[in-house]
């Protein structure tokens, strides 16, 4: 035997042990962790385990009104795509419309009612269960309908349509109450006042972007924000590349390129504000020329006299051959569209630009034809639009609430504390109301200063419906449904009024006890305006043919006969565009437009919208403002200071960006950030240029003219680093964008691409 | 045997010689634990025969599992499948009041998974089933398992306890039945 | 010299275009820039489909993204004559893909349907792939990352969650396309139909720019739109032999 000693033994025992140990606890750590089967208790019939169930609903991440199918499996939403039977949207579907798992599943979510415990926007909250909290608001709500005083109540709502719509204007009209308000920072206001001036129509017209063969867009942004994108790309596509040997023309006439003005064919950048003038320069000279020949020739000669080319050129900087050349393009191309929005309908004469615009295509005679616009019939189901509040109704309310006229303001998913210039004061004015009730699912700006949150199911828990305007030249519905079951302690909208509506002792008039009665009677009634076809199957099989194929339509088009009043003519013109602040103090035109990620700034609290880069600049994660490349020089600005824009009611920060494609005396700052609430991803990121906004309004409708505000530019001498991916190591230059000449067949007419790799940054 | 291993030891410094013992100590460790604490056969909670059911009442596989012919994942029967037996079947033996507990409370039970794949292997027992593999094939012979524990199959086709489940297993056989594309990395990785 | 010249003879068919004496499928892909709108529907499509993490701004400002495609912009002209192109740019699945022959434990490599396929537990993250690839769609997981819980139950249980070192990147959504062939097999049919796989990004496309489909097949949209006389396939120069034909954008 070895002769090892006693202490030399027993360290090798010592140190034997610990291996064996290590060994034993190293092959224990590389099991994997204990898995669980779970299985149902009791098997449902709709779903099974390893297959995906779609369901069909529609996408509220704006107003358009696509319709969705949702991807579960086991019972977890995965993924949504545009539902294929949905006319506006047929399967297609936008990036915020896709990141609409991220609401369903953000960690920011308000999971049960709560109540502020200390000052207002504090965000102390106590939990509170939903007898509690609904009691609360009901007992006050009682209080004052039985004491008559029911219009001491608001109930501020985001644009909602369909049969939630109709929920709220039964709620209040049995409450005795008239404020009932729908308010979107971008609500096309004054287009349904410039068609109601031009048309007789208070409502949206269908365009036919499919077959047009040339399209004048005047500021707006149909492929990203203007009012229905999606179908608007489809008829994008379908016009430039879906016909054989047709190929539509585009042309975008904007201050600042927007996603529309780098898919057109040609960007035309007039004065901000002058867009009207444009068009009437435009009508002036079809009209001269003779490619007018209406009966009421002569009143256009008159109404346009001061709309000569020449003139107009003045006007709007453009020069004569541009304005004429338009002119006869839009007459002899056929059939031609013009459109109006954005921002050129953001000035203070928006209404006066959008009917010069519906006159070109009364000139031309696009109206009701394909390829032009065409008034849809009336929505089948019920609509909101009288609702929407303006910007000068929201002052209203706010005035309303300072002289102590509102005692309980109830907000839905809409924040107007983001959405309104700081010059309104409306979070002063909030201040003011007794007893302020949110029914938001987040906790955006003005929710955290409400004393009670009843936090909403998000619109992939709840039922709805909603009949998008202006549809597709018929009348669409379409059914929401639950696709998951509720992840919180949440409840549906629908169902939060109707058990207010309890206790206010309503129920006889809203006798419902969910949102899904509610909505089946009202689609009850849809069903029984239908063909004996349709009444055949009964109601029920009705119900769920809907449900499965999430859409409903009555292709009935209407005869759109139209005949132009002779004083509508004679009230044609355009005013100068009034700006706030001096030119010489203030020598930019500040141009805010909504970030086609985040839209008016909801989709902020999304990390797949924080990420995606924005498509004009590949910034990712913060704000900027654009400043054109020469004025930058000018200046001495490069990319990355950070200066201060100080308009005459505020002043924000935010780093430069230099881009190419924005009028030398004009600034763009994209909408969405700079949120001071709202969850992890949104919170104290970027900035909120409409805080900075001018109260300046369109005078028809009193609503915002949020491009109308003059700004400066103050160095602060800091620099920042604008995160983006263009310009970065992963761009290819190389001539990897190739263009051909119109025919199609020029191979090698392949030009450089004048920006390749600028700065390759660690 | 008059050799002395101590000029060696003296020669080697002690520290290295704690080293080696320290891993030959691991590699003990690791096998002991491999060997002895496999983890293919965990204890469930209600301890569940499929000897009894599929080997004495021979009750066909796919009469619980119903989703192995139409989805990727076999399915564990719902507890309602359960008590549409044993409502009236050997309704007082313990195991089965425990399974009544939870049918009564409404829960489910919380099944420890025997048979993992990792998350990057796609495999589908739709497509298995209708070639009309027996589940055995991959699955051992289930029948004769009183607590469910994972085999594999060596090379030879003899079946092995407690061996966790290899790449060798997929492609021995995709290659046997010459399935079509069956040794294409994308056919199984996703 | 006999082995030497063995090993030139199966390198020189390995290199050749479509080393696979003939494809079973030839999954192809092509984009028509005239109709691309530069919107990104496709990013957040991808994203969501293929279980990709969002990084956080500061690893997007070290490059780092992890988006499977991307968007390219170029600017051309000066204000006011100013141009703006959008180039949607992906893994063009290259059959003589250069990142296929470094990677030196075979993880990635050409499959039978003409994809370029990247097996992620076989990966090693020697990144060699990534260097080799001209078009630079290759991403690299510098970290475990993270969903923000309950974000993560959106997660598609058909793809692998990606761990630290695995090198990622477009698969023609490979799932769908197993998927696809699994109905196929269901309906008792041999092959695909047109159409019947579409990716994530050209299901999502709002103004259908990008097309998808087997090239073998004559009948297809893709292939039609392949032989589209505005047809080129990007850095062609470099023979990769690429899946994604891109059609180019008319200028009037």
């Amino acid at each position: 035997m070895p002769n090892i000693e006693r202490r030399e033994f027993l360290k090798l025992i010592g140190a034997g042990s610990v291996g064996v140990g290590a060994g034993f606890m190293l092959r224990e750590s590389a099991k994997h962790p204990t898995e669980y089967l779970i299985p149902h208790v009791v098997a449902p019939e709709d779903f099974s385990s390893g297959i995906a169930t779609w369901y069909n609903s529609v996408c509220s991440m704006c107003p358009a009104g696509c319709g969705i199918s949702v991807r579960t499996r086991e019972g977890l939403a995965k993924k949504i795509e545009g539902n294929p039977l949905h006319p506006v949207n047929q399967g297609r579907l936008c990036a915020l419309g896709q990141a609409g798992l991220q609401v369903l599943y953000n960690p920011d979510r308000l999971t049960e009612p709560l109540r502020q415990t200390a000052e207002r926007g504090s965000t102390s909250f106590e939990k509170i269960t939903w007898d509690e909290g609904l009691d609360q608001v009901g007992e006050r709500l009682d209080l004052l309908r039985a004491a008559g005083r029911g219009n001491r109540v608001a109930l501020l709502s985001q644009g909602v349509r369909g049969h939630l719509a109709q929920l709220f204007e039964s709620f209040m009209q049995q409450m005795g109450s008239e404020r009932l308000l729908h308010y979107d920072f971008n609500h096309p206001h004054t287009l349904y006042a410039a068609n109601q001036r031009f048309f007789g129509e208070d409502r949206l017209p269908y365009y036919d972007l499919q077959n047009t063969r040339l399209l004048l867009s005047f500021g707006a942004d149909y492929l990203a924000t203007w009012i229905s994108p999606v179908h608007h790309s489809l008829g994008f596509g379908e016009s430039r590349q879906g016909r054989p040997d047709i190929r539509g023309k585009f042309i975008q006439i904007e201050p600042r390129m927007s996603i529309s003005g780098a898919a057109a064919d040609e960007w035309i950048a007039a004065r901000p504000g002058t867009e009207g003038f444009l068009a009437l320069g435009l009508a002036h000279h079809i009209v001269a020329e003779g490619n007018y020949q209406g009966a009421d020739r002569a009143d256009w000669v008159t109404a346009l006299a001061d709309y000569s080319p020449s003139q107009v050129a003045e006007q709007t900087g453009l020069p004569v051959t541009t304005i004429v050349r338009l002119a006869d393009m839009f007459v002899d191309i056929d059939p031609s569209l013009a459109i109006g929005g954005g921002a050129a309908a953001n000035h203070s004469n928006g209404v006066d630009t959008l009917v010069a615009v519906n006159v070109l295509n009364y000139l031309v005679g696009n109206i009701g034809r394909e390829g032009g616009l065409v008034f849809n019939p009336e929505p089948s189901g019920p609509v909101s639009r009288r609702r929407q509040a303006s910007y000068l109704s929201m002052l209203e309310l706010a005035e309303a609430a300072r002289q102590g006229e509102i005692d309980v303001l109830i907000l839905n998913s809409t924040n107007p504390v983001f959405t309104l210039p700081a010059a309104a004061e409306f979070r002063q004015a909030l201040a003011e109301i007794p007893l302020i009730v949110s029914l938001s699912s987040f906790l955006d700006e003005t929710t955290a200063l409400a004393d009670l949150i009843l936090p909403s199911h998000t619109y992939l828990e709840s039922w709805g419906d909603d009949f998008p305007e202006p549809g597709v030249g018929f009348s669409v519905g379409a059914v929401s449904q639950p696709v998951v079951s509720p992840l919180y302690n949440t409840r549906a909208t629908g169902d939060i009024i109707l058990a207010l509506a309890q206790r206010i002792g309503a129920s006889n008039a809203m006798p419902w006890n969910s949102m899904e009665e509610f909505l089946k009677d009202g689609w009850r009634q849809i069903y029984e305006r239908g063909d004996a076809q349709t009444l055949a199957q009964g109601f029920d099989a009705f119900w769920i043919s809907v449900l499965r194929a999430g859409v409903w339509g009555e292709t009935t088009r209407r005869n759109t006969e139209f005949t132009l009043e002779r004083s509508v003519i004679a009230g044609i013109g355009v005013q100068t565009p009034e700006f706030s602040g001096s030119e010489e103090e203030y020598p930019f035109i500040l141009h805010p437009y909504l970030s086609p990620n985040f839209h008016d700034g909801r989709g902020a609290n999304l990390p797949w919208m924080q990420e995606l880069p924005d498509p004009m600049t590949s910034v990712v994660y913060g704000s900027w403002v654009e400043i054109n490349p020469v004025t930058a020089e000018q200046l001495g600005f490069t990319e990355g200071d950070l200066v201060e824009i100080q308009s005459p009611h505020g002043t924000v920060r935010a780093p430069v960006f230099i881009f190419p494609a924005i009028m030398p005396d004009v600034i763009a700052m994209p909408i969405g950030q700079g949120h001071h609430e709202y969850g992890r991803y949104a919170k104290d990121r970027g900035v909120n240029p409409i805080e900075i906004l001018s109260p300046q309004i369109e005078p028809v409708t009193g609503s915002l003219a949020s491009s109308a505000t003059r700004v400066k530019l103050v160095a602060t001498g800091r620099r920042v680093k604008l995160v983006k991916t263009s310009g970065m190591s992963r761009d290819l230059g190389r001539d990897i964008v190739q263009t051909t000449g119109p025919t199609g067949v020029e191979v090698s007419s392949a030009r450089p691409n004048s920006i390749p790799i600028t700065e390759v940054t660690s | 045997m008059n050799v002395s291993i101590v000029p060696a030891l003296k020669v080697l410094r002690p520290a290295a010689m704690l080293v080696v013992v320290v891993l030959v100590g691991l590699v003990l460790g690791y096998w002991a634990n491999a060997t002895f604490v496999p983890g293919t056969s965990p204890e469930q909670p209600i301890a569940f025969s499929h000897r009894i059911h599929a080997g004495e009442n021979e009750i066909p596989c796919q009469y619980c599992h119903t989703q192995a012919r139409r989805s990727p994942s076999a399915g564990v029967p719902s507890v309602s499948k359960c008590v549409g037996c044993h409502n009236e079947v050997a309704t007082e033996r313990p195991q089965i009041r425990l399974l009544l507990d939870y049918w009564a409370n409404q829960q489910p039970i919380p099944w420890i998974k025997v048979h993992d794949l990792p998350d990057f292997v796609h495999f589908t027992h739709k497509r298995h089933v209708l070639a009309e593999i027996a589940c055995q094939t991959c699955h051992g012979p289930v029948e004769t398992m009183d607590r469910i524990q994972l085999t594999s199959r060596a090379i030879d086709g003899s079946t092995q306890a407690g061996h966790p489940w290899k790449m060798g297993l997929c492609l021995n056989c995709h290659r046997e039945n010459e399935v079509e594309n069956g040794t294409d990395c994308l056919t199984c990785h996703k | 010299m006999s082995l030497f010249s063995r090993f030139m003879d199966s390198w020189r068919k390995y290199r050749k275009p479509g080393y696979y004496d003939e494809f079973d499928y030839h999954w192809t892909m092509a984009i028509d820039l005239d109709k691309c709108t530069g919107c990104e529907a496709c990013v957040t499509a991808c994203q969501a489909e293929n279980n990709i993490p969002v990084v956080g701004e500061k690893e997007m400002a070290r490059g780092r993204e992890m988006q499977w495609i991307r968007i390219e912009r170029y600017w051309e002209g000066e204000f006011p004559d100013i141009k703006l192109r959008f180039i949607p740019m992906m893994c063009q699945h290259c059959d003589a893909a250069p990142c296929e022959t470094v990677c030196p434990v075979g993880a990635t490599y050409h499959n039978q349907d003409g994809l370029n396929a990247q097996i992620y537990n076989r990966c090693i993250g020697t990144r060699a792939c990534a260097v080799y690839c001209p078009y630079e769609v290759r991403y690299f997981n510098y970290y475990d990352h993270h969903w923000d819980s309950p974000l993560d139950k959106q997660l598609n249980p058909d793809v692998t969650v990606r761990g630290k070192g695995v090198m990622e990147k477009c698969t023609f959504c490979i799932q769908r396309i197993r998927q696809a062939k699994d109905l196929a097999k269901d309906d008792g049919r041999r092959r695909v139909r047109d159409g019947e796989v579409q990716p994530a990004c050209v299901q999502s496309c709002p103004s259908k720019a990008l097309v998808f489909g087997d090239r073998k097949d004559p009948d297809s949209q893709v292939f039609k739109s392949m032989h589209d006389p505005r047809n080129y396939r990007v850095l062609e120069e470099l023979n990769t032999d690429s899946s994604v034909f891109y059609l180019k954008k008319v200028d009037a």
